[in-house]
């Protein structure tokens, strides 16, 4: 990249928040930090101090907020929200997969109109498999319908049905929580070795806590980035 | 009057099993004596003015009786449900009487309120209970898979593509009566209208044209209303970003 483009310059995301709220009650305030493409950066903090909400903003489903965040230069809330969620995705804690076949799990976001502007499925099982091996699963799974899945083995079809759509940002929202410390190690190590995008998460998994760049601690209402 | 009498009968199963239901049977009886015999009274005004404008009239005071029983049999949100409910009701009647007075039934004058209230009523019942069901399935369905609808629009789907699955289970709930009540018309059961001819001294032939048209009516009606109504109310229920304007 040439130093000094715009693009070289640009930080991925640019936060500068005054406030922001869950249901009227005030989290955060005085929030300024940015975000550049491919850092892997943990948020730390009490329950109940705001960590989630602010995840949320990133991809706009807690849009309570004053101040304004620009993605790629645009201020967030001029994105379409399906758009943004398409480039900013979040895996959730105990992630929700329709009673199907695990293939059918993971192709139903391709009828959905974002992604099928960009995206074609040939090559898709090559491209799933790849991703299922990576996470220590086999072909087999395929077939398997979510139901008879282990919460382990949820999580890690979940973040497959995200990183399948190769998003710019990565939401995770304390997904190993319910893990145990090996499913837990596969799924930090597959996605440290795997994915290139930058991952912004929350976790309390002392596991977790090791190999990321940037930490942010929310500590009485107010963001402080630590050494990681 | 002497079919009151009948109503000895559920009267004395009442008492013997001490089923608390004998005040709410005769408020029930006495309210719907009162009720039709001014509306008799009226509709008896109505049609022999043959007024354009009385019968239109009449029509709207169906339509706002519709739409406040809808309002006050859902527990929903009613400043939000009321614009939906007018337009859902109001516009069905715009597309299925015209087509059934005009270009079917012809009767001179055009708005002879003797066709047009009795099958606007028919129409009206059925679409104003069928979408107060697909409303409140349609609501429980969003409550019940949240978590669903939530995933969706985190992996990028529109409204339309996040609220499908509850949509189309909401019409197919709403729809399914209807389809099996059709199915079983003659058979099972003779209906309200076709049977009033009948006894009326109409030819059952005649009856059962008149039916065949009342059902396809009705149906297109409960379908044309199901849909735009929550179709509006999906437009009303989420903000820009997706997200319930009030919680679910």
């Amino acid at each position: 990249m040439i130093q000094g483009s715009p693009t070289a310059m640009q930080p991925q995301l640019d936060i500068e928040l005054h406030s922001l709220a869950y249901k009227d009650r005030q989290l955060l305030k005085d929030l300024r930090q940015q975000v550049h493409p491919g850092e892997k950066i943990l948020i730390v903090g009490a329950t109940g101090s705001g960590k989630t909400s602010l995840l949320h903003t990133l991809n706009l489903t807690n849009p309570h907020f004053r101040g304004r965040i620009l993605f790629q230069g645009k201020d967030l809330l001029d994105h379409k929200p399906e758009e943004l969620r398409s480039r900013i995705m979040e895996v959730m804690q105990e992630p929700w997969l329709d009673d199907l076949s695990v293939e059918s799990v993971l192709r139903e976001p391709f009828s959905y109109a974002v992604h099928r502007r960009k995206f074609d499925q040939s090559g898709w099982r090559e491209r799933v498999l790849r991703l299922l091996s990576s996470f220590a699963l086999d072909g087999s799974y395929l077939q398997k319908r979510s139901s008879q899945l282990s919460g382990g083995e949820k999580q890690r079809i979940a973040l497959i049905r995200a990183m399948q759509f190769e998003p710019e940002i990565l939401l995770l929202d304390e997904i190993s929580s319910a893990l145990d410390q090996t499913t837990s190690r596969i799924i930090s190590n597959c996605l440290f070795n795997n994915y290139r995008g930058t991952i912004i998460a929350i976790s309390h998994d002392p596991l977790w806590q090791q190999s990321w760049q940037r930490i942010w601690s929310i500590e009485q209402g107010s963001l402080i980035e630590k050494g990681a | 009057m002497l079919a009151l009498v009948l109503l000895l009968f559920p009267l004395l199963i009442f008492l013997q099993l001490k089923l608390p239901l004998i005040k709410n049977m005769l408020v029930s009886f006495g309210r719907m004596v009162a009720q039709l015999a001014v509306i008799g009274l009226v509709l008896q005004f109505i049609f022999r003015q043959l007024n354009l404008w009385l019968t239109l009239g009449w029509m709207l005071i169906m339509v706002v009786n519709a739409v406040w029983t809808v309002l006050s049999r859902l527990k929903l949100n009613r400043s939000l449900l009321l614009p939906i409910l007018l337009i859902a009701l109001g516009s069905t009647s715009l597309i299925v009487m015209p087509w059934i007075i005009i270009l079917i039934i012809r009767p001179d004058p055009l708005y002879s309120p003797m066709y047009l209230i009795p099958i606007y009523g028919m129409v009206l019942g059925n679409s104003m209970n069928s979408c107060a069901l697909a409303l409140e399935r349609f609501e429980s369905g969003l409550a019940d898979n949240w978590k669903a609808y939530y995933t969706r629009i985190i992996l990028g789907a529109s409204l339309w593509e996040a609220t499908l699955p509850a949509f189309k289970k909401a019409l197919q709930t709403s729809l399914l009566p209807q389809l099996l009540t059709i199915a079983s018309i003659g058979v099972v059961s003779l209906p309200g209208m076709m049977t009033g001819q009948i006894l009326g001294g109409a030819s059952p032939l005649v009856a059962i044209k008149y039916q065949m048209m009342i059902m396809i009516s009705i149906f297109t009606g409960v379908t044309l209303t199901d849909y735009i109504a929550i179709r509006l109310y999906l437009k009303s229920r989420f903000d820009r970003f997706l997200l319930p304007r009030q919680e679910i």
